[in-house]
């Protein structure tokens, strides 16, 4: 029986370049009230089961914000319909109407009133809220005193705490210490498990696929991908990263499009297969007898890519040319994360394999069968150097990729473990 | 109908929104709360001196005839001029949270009405001391007035905050309409002063039967006439299901335009 059902929806938005808000400016200045109408969603359709949580992805402006306003009635639909069973509650806003001068608990009361709950209701409900928010000693001082994660938490306790039929969640679960949030989380599943509709908005794919039975990513106002959020976030992550090395790539292009003369470029354009790495003097030095013509990530079908998942394969692929006859030279690769911590660093000498010999032309593989680093955004370094240090081509930060992780564990990496409990 | 069980499920959030108001209102001030009272005597010591002393109207305890009639007029005035306004300034709320936009009006509309019922305590008293003989059957009728006056400044406050949303400058506007609305009722003034013919468009302006009922009441110590009630009531109820109408349709678009 589907609790939620969401059929074509379609919502637009005027933007308008210059809104006269007066009247004066109304009739003044008429062709001022220029504008463009923006489509925001072009047809959305999809159902959610009771009991079902649904996670809704999507970049900054795919418009699954607007449609999480659509379905708690804030804003209605242009075409289409939505229809919700039973009493919805939205985590949208946190401590909406929150008084600063009176105490916690006159604040319970506006809040969950917001929510439409009566007063008998919020009575039978206090000891519930106050005792989730761990908030008991300070519950009757003016919540003007109160800590901002204090004051978030009395919210999110107030907002869980409703007992609705269906329950809309934006982008929240940031708040308070991390004892707080898995609390929250736990809160979360057990009014699941009491038959509780939830759809949550997040950026956290983590955060949904503990939660969530079904994703939808929604781009660009349709639906792109639903199912289950394993099958799908793996799909809207390559997506995201693809799209962000064209980024990475077309800015790097404009920069040296501003480094380098227009003729170089043109020469450049016509001798498209053996480009060498376009990359500012900063980022690269060396003698060059051994020049880095390339370097890429793969995964392990051997496609290019700059995402993975915690334990995945990752290839690091780098080609390379001699220009001048070389003996015994070294290879090594480092791996930061980008807040410069040295995650990783090894070169072909630590690694104890002394009689490297290239080719005047070809490519190296460095093969890392689980790549346990936990989710971040990190940079490659690769470099072919002589025994002493001595580089003929090191290039810094030559590649980003990320890596995105479902389990919840912190650090850096991932350290292969085992739990033996008597 | 549906609208109407769905803000009884919200009359918490009614109540609440009301005692916030309320609260806040004197907040900071020292006498606080006290203020409640003392406007409205302040306001009556201001008229007796200058209509006793100065503009002599040649009515007996003017007073008393202008306070009883002015007190039920701010609450009209505050609630259509701050009205307008209040679907604004809750904007915040608006945009984030659902719940039934007509629980903004109402509320305020309520608080100013709180508010006069305050003042009322005050008006019990001057009258008490100005040796007035309220019928105890006028007593009963009051309530009735004051549900009608309510009804009513809710209605014209629902149409005013609605097309303020996205006519700001209603907001302005009707600061004058209703000043000039203050003197086109019998406030100041008799009916009796108003020319003959002109007297049956007097009384298609709602306020000037209800008016008239509460110095019935309250000035003259008789019994309003049914028909000024009946008359009051029938344009009460019809202002406000338009009022319930063109809030209903223009409320969707609210957080757009907010």
């Amino acid at each position: 029986m589907s609790v939620i059902s969401v059929k074509n929806v379609e919502k637009n938005f005027k933007v308008y370049f210059d809104k006269g808000q007066s009247l004066k400016e109304r009739l003044l200045f008429k062709n001022r009230n220029h504008y463009e109408i923006r489509k925001v969603l072009k047809g959305i359709s999809f159902e959610v089961d009771k009991g079902e949580a649904l996670g809704l992805i999507g970049e900054n402006g795919s418009g699954k914000s607007t449609l999480l306003k659509l379905m708690t009635k804030i804003m209605y639909p242009d075409k289409g319909n939505i229809n919700i069973k039973g009493r919805v509650s939205s985590l949208i806003e946190l401590g909406a109407g929150f008084h600063p001068d009176m105490s916690g608990k006159e604040n319970i009361y506006t809040n969950a009133s917001i929510f439409g709950l009566t007063k008998k209701e919020i009575d039978r409900r206090l000891n519930d809220i106050i005792s989730f928010s761990e908030l008991e000693e300070f519950i009757d001082n003016p919540v003007r005193t109160y800590s901002s994660g204090m004051y978030m938490r009395l919210a999110f306790s107030v907002a869980i705490n409703v007992d609705a039929d269906v329950l809309l969640i934006d982008e929240i679960l940031a708040v308070g210490d991390a004892s707080f949030q898995s609390k929250c989380f736990d809160k979360l599943r057990e009014i699941k498990k009491n038959g509780t509709t939830i759809v949550i908005v997040s950026h956290s794919l983590g955060q949904i696929e503990q939660i969530c039975d079904k994703s939808i990513w929604i781009d660009q106002g349709v639906i792109r991908e639903v199912g289950k959020p394993r099958e799908v976030h793996p799909i809207y992550m390559e997506f995201m990263g693809e799209k962000r090395h064209q980024v990475i790539e077309s800015s790097k292009k404009i920069e040296s499009k501003n480094n380098d003369q227009i003729i170089e470029e043109q020469a450049e354009d016509t001798n498209e297969g053996n480009t060498p790495l376009e990359i500012t003097s900063i980022n690269r030095w060396g003698n060059k007898d051994i020049e880095i013509n390339e370097v890429k990530i793969c995964d392990n079908l051997g496609n290019e890519k700059y995402v993975y998942r915690t334990g995945d394969l990752m290839d690091i692929i780098i080609k390379y040319k001699m220009n001048n006859e070389t003996v015994n030279p070294v290879i090594g690769i480092g791996i930061f994360r980008n807040d410069g911590i040295h995650c990783y660093g090894t070169n072909t000498s630590t690694d104890s394999i002394d009689n490297v010999t290239l080719k005047e032309e070809g490519s190296i593989r460095f093969s890392i069968s689980k790549n346990n680093l936990l989710e971040g955004e990190y940079l490659l370094d690769v470099a072919i150097h002589t025994k002493e240090g001595f580089a003929y081509d090191y290039l810094k930060d030559v590649k980003s990729f990320r890596v995105y992780s479902v389990q919840s564990d912190i650090g850096v990496t991932r350290l292969d473990h085992e739990w033996d409990i008597n | 109908m549906q609208i109407l069980k769905e803000l009884y499920d919200y009359r918490q959030m009614i109540y609440s929104l009301v005692r916030k108001d309320l609260r806040g209102r004197y907040k900071g001030s020292v006498l606080g709360f006290l203020w409640t009272f003392i406007n409205p005597l302040l306001q009556l010591v201001i008229y007796t001196i200058v209509f006793s002393i100065i503009l002599r109207a040649g009515i007996d305890k003017f007073y008393l005839y202008l306070f009883v009639a002015l007190v039920p007029w701010i609450f009209f005035q505050t609630s259509i001029t701050g009205g307008s306004a209040s679907i604004h300034s809750q904007q915040d709320l608006i945009k984030k949270i659902y719940f039934p936009r007509e629980v903004i009006p109402i509320s305020y509309v309520t608080s100013c009405f709180v508010n006069m019922l305050f003042s009322f305590v005050i008006i019990f008293i001057v009258v008490a001391f100005s040796g007035v003989h309220i019928k105890l059957l006028g007593l009963l009728c009051l309530p009735i007035i004051m549900f009608v006056e309510y009804i009513l400044a809710l209605g014209f406050a629902m149409i005013a905050s609605a097309v303020t949303v996205y006519f700001r400058d209603l907001e302005h506007i009707l600061g004058i309409v209703t000043m000039a609305w203050m003197y086109l009722t019998p406030i100041m003034y008799p009916i009796e002063m108003v020319p003959e013919n002109l007297r049956k468009i007097f009384m298609l302006n709602p306020m000037t039967p209800i008016i008239t009922a509460y110095r019935d009441i309250l000035y003259y110590g008789t019994i309003s006439h049914i028909n000024t009630l009946l008359n009051g009531f029938l344009l009460g109820v019809v202002t406000l299901v338009i009022g319930f109408a063109v809030f209903g349709k223009l409320k969707r678009h609210f957080a757009e335009e907010l």
